[in-house]
């Protein structure tokens, strides 16, 4: 495992493709920083359905002696050990609302008003308690349909208006391309920045940096084995597009000595080494890297918490885990990007964390919860109207009547409500129809600064727009 | 070839609309084009006008190539001269006879494979299942002895897909494992994993439907993975009951959400349902079936129980919901049943309804057919299933019934192939020896290099964490992260050495295998060689991947010229000469990186 070829980068770096910019605006590794001229949206998606009401439990009034009655062991306490944050800003009808224990970075980004939190949201029709099905139709912004085979985020980058040249537009983190990123020609799916590199063959002939006169290697002579025109060889193509961008940044670990060029948190931030973190320390790295990024979409798993769920009170707290990591990664994220000044990458950058569905209130008789309705989203970012509840006044509450099926938390608020605010007032796309075909009646929550632009219903769009009007 | 030292016009051209590109924005190199540039369209066309008829440009394989390499890990030329010596005059009658052999793997002599697995000193595979609670989760052991079980398992499941003979078989269990998935190596299913995938999954892969359910119903793996261990009384689990209705039977496509169960559609009439069943399920056929499925739990020492602690199944009555319970339109009336018996209800409503026929079949044409296999065929597969329900071959039939048709053996470029069979392919043709093993030390070893690089590539074999198992289409398999890291993986293959060091021996030596090829010097140009390998990697010679391989092999010799693959020292004057050995490594696994080796 080489994250870093050293090698190949001082090569790169002597032949002064690095120096001379080898990607438009890129400032990849020695240069200043500068905040963005454009915003970037990331949506951390929690797959496996997150229970809402550990996250976000209520802790004082009516829906708290719900909460309890429906909870006897599966409960957030209020006081003592394991006690949840109270959070300014969160008195809806019937009660007041806490943040989790274990989400200590949270608190504090909600306490310093960039973190805002939504209860009450979801999918409103028709209801699925499906993973998959609630996931796919949420990430293509189409409930209750996949026929649409795009994702929402592909739909807001082709409605976009991007520059003419974007270097890369879209990350998805991992293997396999988010749905909310499908079918997008744009967008590059990476897991580890450092491995991302076709540098396993043979050294002579890999790669015109290390042949004679920089005759073709086989990096470059294999697009030729991708020139057809099926969906595969362009899927090939696009590959290959992003492996040649990627291949001379360095994600290596900074280090004086050995990597100077190397990655370096900013303000002191410390990411966690788990899966999550590296991954948000890689979107971290391509968004102060000036190459583009407009949107980016990464994944935190392990919430289908059915059994043994755990509670703060105790050592054994798996669910409680996952917030500490989804926490500890979100703030160090945060501090990374929350430079002063030019350095100042925060003020244009929103994350959303989202969930397919929340769990219901009720838990069952194997300590953990079974797949519910309503959730809660959270947003953050240096634009965020923080430091709030959203949503609140129009929570349906915990009482049995008022719950969807007498079980689950009711969704008064359409999860795209919450996207078409971010892409209205931090993106300036008011293309909700072409983004969110089917959805109408949007009005802001108010949990984003930013203009406000009237919204454009119409689903259709024009091809030629769509291609880019500029020819090469 | 003409002019050998030429790029390709493809990569000429390539390289002139990014240049003018680059020059337009004050840039001089042309090695990057950004992934948003003027001309390109943002959504794949393929998704963005459906109505357009794709173009497809690409060369077919003949036909016994094509078959081969659909229904196995790979094509490869020893598996085609034995296709070629069986018995039958024309390739059809020979693929009878192959695929009737294939169909009864215990009779096809696998000495190859099973020597392989005895040589790498597996210490789990042969553990019964109380031995394994024994040794890897009741004593408590390191870390690794504790995952061993999953990870002797992942190795010799490479093992199989690239040696044995009963190739059609594993694809089947491949198959099983995607479908019944479960997450391999998590805490509690590794020490177990070795036998659900001996003793439930592979005994099962040819075999009966409704039988193999039930044996994963009772599983310890799945009885782990999806908490029905847990699920006790009135307030039951509800995680394994709502996948086993929309994973392994009826499919999400039957799900008709938290509808009541009297507004749901029946198959054949409206009145409810005599004789017929509804159309599909709703949440409460969910909460129904779990209730049945209380007390179908594993001996793990539970605190009640604590002398019950080998790690095999019970069903306890004492822990079963004993109310009546009205699933999918059938009446399970309470109290005094036989154990297990309103659970087993379950299962078989499940397996008799015409969704679980449609959907079993749709996955099963998928994988050998591609995305999109017609309706015909499925319906066909479908009817095999519903016709054969207590068959012990019904699996086999409707397998038959998929190979035999004319849909597969007529169609090339529907699917994609997956990380995992790409790279199984490559190992097969280059006829490799790897023998994979776990191993505890410190080494960073050519084993746990290969499977870290199929964990960047998304497919490392039992790691997929969510219920509906890997993928099996190719809008997931063309993401450029998985794609990119196969492509790195498949370059790699022609240089992986056994101590994944600098110097000891390749697991498939390309040079001496070329010169054995061609024994006499002059019969070695660029033309000859890659032709060869293009025959062995993927059973003919596609262009243009066979031009563009062959021309790098060449470089500025002629096309009649030796390639002179003795020798391996830089040259940079003279091209030709120029590390040659590593030359041919690299062409060799430029047809691996080909999109032709990704088609199926």
């Amino acid at each position: 495992m080489n994250a870093f070829d050293r090698r190949d980068f001082l090569k790169t770096c002597a032949t002064g493709a690095l120096t001379a910019g080898l990607v438009p605006g890129a400032r990849l590794a020695f240069a200043e920083t500068n905040a963005n001229s454009y915003d970037t949206i990331i949506v951390v998606y929690l797959r496996g359905g997150c229970d809402g009401l550990s996250m976000i439990p209520p802790i004082s009034g009516n829906d708290r002696s719900d909460y309890e009655a429906a909870r006897p062991t599966l409960r957030i306490p209020v006081t003592g050990t394991g006690a949840a944050f109270a959070l300014a800003n969160s008195a809806s009808t019937s009660a007041t609302w806490g943040l989790h224990p274990r989400a200590s970075r949270l608190n504090t980004l909600y306490q310093a008003g960039k973190l805002a939190v939504v209860i009450g949201a979801g999918m409103p029709n028709p209801v699925t308690r499906s993973h998959f099905d609630a996931q796919q139709t949420m990430e293509y912004g189409t409930p209750g349909s996949t026929g649409i085979g795009s994702g929402w985020l592909t739909r807001h980058l082709a409605s976009a208006g991007l520059p003419a040249n974007v270097t890369i537009p879209a990350v998805s983190a991992g293997s396999i391309t988010a749905n909310s990123l499908i079918a997008s020609t744009e967008s590059v799916t990476m897991g580890n920045g450092g491995d991302f590199k076709l540098d396993w063959s043979a050294w002579q002939w890999n790669h015109s940096s290390r042949t004679p006169n920089g005759v073709p290697g086989q990096v470059e002579r294999v697009a030729d084995l991708w020139a057809g025109n099926s969906a595969l060889e362009a899927a090939g193509r696009q590959t290959l597009d992003a492996l040649a961008i990627v291949r001379p940044m360095n994600f290596g670990a900074y280090n004086a000595t050995n990597n100077p060029g190397g990655y370096q948190a900013a303000n002191g931030a410390v990411y966690p080494t788990d899966g999550f973190g590296n991954q948000l320390k890689m979107i971290a790295q391509l968004l102060k890297a000036d190459l583009g990024l407009r949107v980016a979409a990464i994944d935190l798993g392990g919430w289908d918490s059915h059994n043994a769920q755990g509670v703060p009170t105790s050592s054994y707290d798996p669910y409680g885990n996952l917030v500490e990591s989804l926490s500890n990664g979100l703030g160090a994220f945060y501090q990374d990007l929350n430079g002063a000044g030019a350095a100042n990458f925060a003020q244009r950058t929103s994350i959303i964390v989202v969930s397919e569905f929340g769990r219901r209130l009720r838990m069952n008789g194997s300590g953990g919860t079974d797949h519910g309705y309503g959730n809660m989203m959270m947003v953050l970012g240096g634009s965020v109207n923080g430091g709030q509840v959203y949503g609140r006044q129009i929570f349906a509450g915990l009482a049995g009547e008022s719950l969807f099926e007498g079980e689950d938390v009711r969704v008064t608020v359409d999860f795209r409500r919450v996207l078409s605010e971010a892409l209205i007032r931090r993106a300036a796309n008011n293309r909700l129809g072409y983004v969110f075909p089917g959805y109408t009646g949007y009005t802001p929550l108010g949990i984003f600064q930013g203009t406000d632009l009237p919204p454009d219903y119409s689903a259709s769009f024009d091809r030629v727009f769509a291609s880019g009007f500029e020819t090469a | 070839m003409t002019n050998a030292l030429a790029p390709s016009p493809a990569f000429a051209a390539r390289r002139s609309l990014l240049g003018a590109l680059r020059a337009a924005i004050g840039l001089d190199d042309a090695s990057a084009p950004p992934m948003h540039r003027p001309g390109k369209d943002p959504i794949a066309a393929s998704v963005a006008y459906p109505d357009e008829v794709p173009r497809v440009d690409f060369a077919t394989p003949p036909d016994r190539v094509r078959w081969l390499g659909k229904a196995t890990f790979g094509f490869s030329t020893p598996l085609d001269a034995e296709f070629l010596g069986l018995a039958g005059g024309t390739m059809d009658a020979k693929w009878e006879t192959w695929l009737s052999q294939q169909l009864a793997p215990a009779s096809i002599p696998d000495a190859d494979c099973t020597a392989r697995i005895a040589a790498a000193g597996f210490s789990t595979l042969g553990k019964p299942l109380t031995q394994l609670w024994t040794d890897h989760v009741r004593a408590d052991p390191p870390y690794y002895t504790r995952m061993l079980p999953a990870a002797e398992t992942e190795c010799a499941t490479i093992i199989r897909a690239v040696y044995s003979k009963r190739q059609l078989y594993e694809r089947m269990v491949n198959f099983w494992h995607d479908h019944f998935s479960v997450f391999g190596f998590d805490y509690d299913i590794a020490p177990i994993f070795v036998h659900y995938d001996r003793d439930v999954i592979r005994p099962n892969a040819f075999g009966n439907f409704r039988t193999m359910l039930e044996q994963v119903a009772t599983s310890t793996a799945m009885q782990f993975y999806l908490d029905n261990y847990a699920s006790r009384g009135a307030d039951f689990n509800e995680n394994y009951a709502r996948e086993l209705i929309e994973l392994h039977t009826l499919g999400v496509g039957n799900y008709f959400g938290p509808t009541p169960p009297f507004d749901v559609p029946c198959l054949t009439t409206t009145i409810h349902c005599p004789g017929s069943v509804p159309a599909g399920y709703v949440d409460n056929d969910v909460y129904e079936a779990a209730a049945a499925l209380t007390g179908w739990t594993i001996k793990n020492g539970y605190w009640q129980y604590p002398n019950d602690n080998d790690g095999g199944f019970i069903y306890r009555a004492d822990w079963h919901d004993r109310r009546n319970k009205i699933f999918l339109g059938l009446y399970i009336p309470p109290n005094n049943q036989p154990a297990m018996a309103d659970g087993r209800a379950v299962f078989d409503r499940l397996v008799a309804h015409p969704g679980t026929a449609k959907f079993i079949a749709t996955k099963m044409c998928r994988r050998f057919v591609g995305d999109a296999p017609s309706t015909a065929l499925v319906n066909a597969v479908a009817l095999d299933f519903s016709n054969n329900l207590t068959a012990p071959d019904q699996i086999g039939r409707m397998l038959r019934t998929i190979l035999t048709s004319t849909e597969f053996k007529t169609s090339w470029g529907t699917g994609m192939k997956r990380p995992f069979e790409t790279t199984m392919a490559g190992l097969r043709g280059l006829a490799g020896n790897f023998s994979p093993r776990p191993d505890n030390t410190s080494a960073w070893t050519l084993t746990e290099r290969f499977v870290y690089q199929m964990q960047l590539c998304g497919h490392r074999s039992f790691h997929w964490n969510p219920p509906n198992g890997y993928p099996d289409r190719q809008t997931a398999w063309a993401s450029t992260g998985a794609l990119a890291m196969t492509l790195k993986m498949l370059s790699w293959l022609p240089e992986m050495r056994i101590n994944n060091d600098d110097a000891s021996a390749f697991i498939s030596d390309i040079v001496a295998q070329t010169a054995s090829a061609f024994p006499t010097a002059s019969a070695r140009t660029a033309g000859t060689i890659m032709g060869y390998w293009c025959d062995r990697l993927l059973g003919y010679r596609p262009e243009p991947t066979y031009g563009v391989v062959t021309n790098f092999l060449q470089q500025n010799a002629t096309a009649s010229e030796v390639i002179e693959i003795g020798a391996d020292s830089w040259n940079a004057n003279n091209l030709k000469l120029h590390y040659t050995q590593q030359r041919l490594r690299t062409a060799v696994g430029m047809i691996l990186m080909s999109s032709d080796s990704f088609r199926r």
